[in-house]
């Protein structure tokens, strides 16, 4: 069935004084997509996803959301970074409840969301640990479960899992992917891990280098739960890997 | 854990024991062996003296008065201090404005050390109480602005924009981001200031008093008392010893996302 656009990007550029990074990019989200962005290191990936959401205005182009220009007081996007984002002197249960303190929402609405949100990540047992005593996939769950805790109509993610080891990053990747099925929320995820993009992704939007421009879109139809070893599998990221080759 | 904690105590309690003592030795063998005794009484006549001065009164009160009315003029002082610097510095670190207009001001008074306000101080507030408050402002003043100033500057960059994406207004980031955050920064600042709030004391009681450790040291000058002197010394030390340490519990209770060692 044909979803509707979520997000529209026209002729999107961003130049940094006269280094160009992004250039005219074009490409639209349909809702609830799981869509995952890779590229070559370096390409923009980051000033890519920081453009969506306005952080850096960009040069030329334009961003909409459900036909509407972006705007982040009237759209619900929750961002996920690559850096550690959690607060440090909430607790565990008090981070998850962050953004949903932010937007006003109080008593037992608030309370539902957090608990099913720490029961979904697994966190319930430690929702009074504060972020120094707990490990660090336990950290990009209270970042995940805080960001959909505000059930957003987007969420941008940004290589959240880069840091982890690869054990770690299969649970999140399982855990983000019950989440996004749980919640139909659209995702767009950047990665530079090509294996964890099919692994997860819809659709793979795959970079150039920079000025960056959009390759090709890949449509990425494989059966879940998708294994790592199955040969289609191994086909597609071999396929994306070649796309990604820029020598 | 039984044998952690009772090696805990054994370290809080035994090192700083081991070093008071050999401290006192050396005094006591420097002045027992040289020409030292002539300026300088031996270390268990101080300390004897010390103890005594909580029964026996020094002028007109015994030490504990004596610490009382010290502290009567610390704590007011290092109170309005305190919520003046916080605010201060937390203005000028989160609002560039601020910072250009007010921080040039700042930093021509903080190299001024108090003791150098004292003539002005009794010319605008008097010989009174005024006067003192008014150095023991300024010593907690100035290094709790400070700072409150570095930690509402070195918020991190990532936690704004997490804030902000989450739908944070700018009074929401400054409130549930920049405040917290400066909240470790700030009891440094508090922690410093109440040590120099509390050695400026002596500077303020020089201004016309008749009680007070501070004054405890003044008036030994008259008498040429050096163990009155070094009594008073010794109720400054032990005071401020005790005023840092309490500083730090409440820190650790208030703080305690940031005392967490993983």
């Amino acid at each position: 069935m044909k979803r509707r656009i979520k997000v529209k990007v026209n002729n999107l550029s961003k130049s940094f004084g006269t280094l160009k990074v992004l250039d005219h990019i074009s490409f639209d989200v349909e809702e609830g997509e799981f869509l995952c962005v890779v590229g070559p290191t370096g390409c923009g990936k980051t000033t890519f996803l920081n453009s969506l959401t306005k952080l850096y205005e960009p040069t030329s182009g334009e961003i909409l959301i459900n036909n509407e220009p972006v705007d982040l007081k009237k759209h619900n996007v929750s961002y996920i970074f690559q850096e550690k984002s959690t607060m440090e002197w909430l607790n565990v249960e008090q981070n998850v409840g962050f953004g949903l303190d932010l937007r006003g929402i109080k008593g037992e609405e608030k309370k539902k969301a957090v608990d099913e949100m720490l029961h979904l990540v697994g966190l319930e047992e430690y929702r009074r640990y504060y972020p120094n005593e707990i490990s660090s996939s336990m950290l990009q769950r209270v970042v995940i479960a805080r960001a959909f805790a505000t059930t957003p109509e987007l969420l941008l993610m940004d290589e959240p899992y880069g840091q982890l080891d690869i054990e770690l990053r299969f649970k999140l990747e399982d855990e983000l992917i019950k989440l996004w099925k749980r919640t139909g929320t659209t995702i767009i995820f950047i990665t530079h891990n090509i294996e964890e993009a099919v692994y997860m992704s819809e659709n793979i939007l795959v970079l150039t280098n920079k000025p960056t421009k959009i390759k090709e879109r890949v449509v990425n139809n494989l059966p879940r739960p998708r294994n790592v070893v199955d040969r289609d599998f191994i086909k597609m990221r071999n396929r994306v890997t070649d796309l990604i080759k820029w020598w | 854990m039984i044998k952690n904690k009772t090696g805990r105590i054994f370290e809080i309690i035994f090192y700083p024991l081991v070093s008071i003592l050999i401290f006192l030795i050396i005094w006591d063998v420097g002045v027992k062996n040289s020409e030292l005794s002539v300026v300088m009484p031996g270390p268990w006549e101080v300390v004897s003296k010390f103890i005594q001065s909580f029964a026996v009164p020094i002028g007109k009160y015994t030490m504990v008065y004596h610490i009382l009315y010290s502290l009567m003029r610390v704590v007011p002082a290092y109170i309005v201090g305190s919520l003046a610097g916080i605010i201060l510095g937390i203005l000028m670190g989160w609002y560039p404005v601020i910072n250009r207009i007010l921080r040039p001001l700042y930093e021509l008074i903080r190299p001024i050390p108090p003791i150098a306000w004292i003539p002005i101080s009794i010319v605008w507030f008097g010989i009174g109480e005024g006067s003192k408050w008014f150095l023991i402002f300024l010593a907690a003043f100035v290094p709790i602005t400070l700072n409150a100033y570095a930690g509402a500057t070195t918020v991190d960059e990532t936690l704004i924009k997490c804030s902000k994406m989450l739908g944070a207004s700018d009074g929401q980031v400054f409130k549930t981001v920049v405040l917290p955050y400066s909240v470790p920064h700030i009891f440094t600042g508090l922690q410093v200031g109440l040590s120099t709030s509390w050695a400026t004391v002596v500077a303020a009681e020089m201004i016309r008093s008749t009680e007070g450790v501070g004054w405890i040291i003044i008036s030994s000058m008259d008498t040429n008392n050096v163990v009155q002197s070094l009594v008073g010394i010794m109720g400054i030390g032990v005071v401020g010893f005790i005023l840092a340490i309490v500083m730090r519990k409440i820190e650790e209770v208030l703080c305690r996302w940031n005392r967490i060692e993983t």
